[in-house]
């Protein structure tokens, strides 16, 4: 144990050392939630709906703060595939699932912490429905906060899962790039899901992709009332097995048949 | 002129055959790259099917606009990787050094090492969705119409390539702020996928003035949808594009007086 929580808080460290990055980093991504914020503002002038564009404005600002929560991935591991130097993991007298699973938790908390939170200053500072809006209720909030921790836990594991498959094709750009577009495309980055048809969104609100920030936003936002809570909490936890136990899965299988290049 | 342009060919042929020697993965990539730009278009079908319209512009127009963006953008990345991707690592690398030793200019050396021939899936999806929002659109094709789609596109293209050399330039001061640069290229291509005037001021100004996407792209597309931009007169549809040979021949100037600061990093 005290060995994860090391690795996780050396990563932490990490994290924090390239601040120039960081603030090129914040510019783009706010430049593009203003972007889809006046879009959405065009669309919803004349066309009502039934979601008000208050809520929308703060589904993009919250999924733009926490965009690196979702898309970042851990370039060390995937050199060390490409290079074959992943075999000196194995000799670590730890839980390689484990290990990769608890940096890419310091690397997705930091990186969007640094980033996010910055942000979410600058949204809540801008005009109404413009910008991002108080939680609908104080219980919201905590609830959504609360939902972050599954939703957390079920992103960390996609990304290991997608590791896992890199292992075996050795090349991250092709399925891996396909499951991280489905990725962007569901979890309501691209079009908040709260848009999509509706008959869509039955069915997308119960796949892993939703967990990870649409359900933390939906609570946020009233979108899904408190009442409800239990009940999406409950599916977030379920998919945060699921995935840790495939993805543990897929790694003990690799380890059994790894690839190891270079000579 | 003939001999360079021979080179160009030349080189791209011996890019696009090295892309080629990893076939399954090549494919595999292609693949990526359709479901990649499939689903920007299916966010723009779901914009459509939930809103209908988006101000003036009915669902067609916008599949006619999102078509230009992504067949023009593509394009640019096909023919000038060397700028859009190569450039900063070269530099960092050292690697150009051994372009400054050859009998022709840096800027034509860089556009011949690079290509990204996966992107062909991408201006496929482009093209789909030009048909698409065409017929939708009911738009009546005539030979200035077809001049106007081809000179917007070219100018486009042309307009891209300038705005990522801004980045080439970035990258010979070694100034690390590739992002910022970012915003005005990617931010580009996801705003001005739809038609400028929906946005407010401050965006307007910025995608005519300084990235104009708008003179380039959006003034001819609005001219062939039969709904002129602002109410501007036919010809504005053909001259406005020239915007973007503008932007990128004084970005051409401002690369080569960069070079010349250029010091390098090999050993």
């Amino acid at each position: 144990m005290r060995a994860y929580f090391s690795v996780f808080r050396m990563r932490l460290r990490m994290e924090t050392q390239y601040r120039g990055a960081m603030i090129g980093g914040i510019v783009c991504q706010v430049f593009f939630g203003l972007i889809l914020v006046a879009l959405y503002r065009a669309l919803y002038a004349g066309n009502p709906q039934p979601v008000p564009i208050e809520h929308v404005a703060t589904y993009v600002w919250l999924q733009q703060s926490f965009f690196r929560m979702l898309t970042s991935t851990d370039p060390d591991l995937l050199d060390k595939i490409r290079n074959g130097n992943i075999s000196y993991d194995l000799c670590r007298p730890v839980s390689m699932y484990w290990f990769y699973y608890v940096r890419a938790m310091a690397q997705k908390l930091m990186g969007s912490m640094m980033r996010g939170i910055p942000m979410l200053i600058f949204a809540s500072l801008l005009p109404k429905g413009w910008g991002l809006e108080p939680p609908a209720s104080p219980a919201g909030l905590v609830l959504a906060l609360a939902a972050l921790v599954p939703g957390f836990l079920c992103m960390c594991a996609l990304a290991n899962l997608t590791m896992g498959i890199t292992m075996r094709t050795l090349d991250p750009r092709g399925i891996s790039a396909m499951l991280d577009l489905l990725m962007i495309s569901f979890s309501g980055n691209i079009l908040p899901l709260t848009l999509f048809p509706d008959s869509w969104q039955r069915v997308l609100s119960l796949l892993p992709y939703a967990q990870l920030l649409d359900a933390p936003i939906r609570l946020y936002t009233g979108e899904y009332a408190p009442i409800e809570a239990l009940r999406i909490l409950s599916v977030q936890i379920v998919w945060a097995a699921i995935l840790i136990g495939l993805g543990k899965g897929l790694w003990n299988a690799n380890r059994r048949r790894l690839i190891v290049q270079g000579g | 002129m003939m001999n360079t342009l021979k080179l160009y060919v030349k080189s791209m042929g011996m890019l696009i055959r090295s892309h080629m020697q990893y076939t399954s993965s090549f494919i595999m990539q292609m693949l990526a790259q359709l479901v990649m730009e499939g689903g920007e278009m299916m966010a723009v079908i779901l914009v459509v099917d939930r809103f209908g319209s988006l101000k003036q512009w009915t669902g067609g127009n916008l599949f006619f606009f999102f078509g230009m963006m992504s067949v023009s953008f593509y394009t640019t990345e096909i023919f000038g990787r060397g700028i859009t991707g190569n450039f900063p690592s070269m530099v960092r690398s050292g690697q150009l050094d051994t372009l400054l030793i050859r009998p022709r200019t840096i800027f034509f050396q860089v556009l011949c090492s690079g290509t990204d021939p996966r992107r062909i899936t991408c201006i496929a999806v482009g093209v789909a969705s030009l048909i698409m929002g065409s017929a939708m659109s009911g738009v009546v094709w005539s030979l200035p119409k077809a001049l106007a789609l081809a000179e917007s596109i070219l100018m486009s293209c042309m307009l891209i390539l300038g705005l990522f050399l801004i980045e080439a330039i970035f990258s010979i001061h070694s100034v690390k702020s590739v992002e910022l640069v970012n915003a005005i290229t990617y931010g580009g291509r996801s705003a001005c996928q739809y038609p400028i005037d929906v946005y407010p001021g401050p965006l307007k100004v910025l995608f005519t003035v300084v990235a104009p996407f708008a003179l380039t792209m959006h003034v001819p597309a609005a001219y062939i949808l039969g709904k002129p931009l602002y109410g501007w007169p036919a010809w504005t549809a053909f001259v406005t594009p020239l915007s973007g040979a503008a932007v990128l021949a004084v970005m051409i100037v401002l690369f080569n007086r960069g070079m010349r600061f250029y010091r390098s990093t090999g050993s």
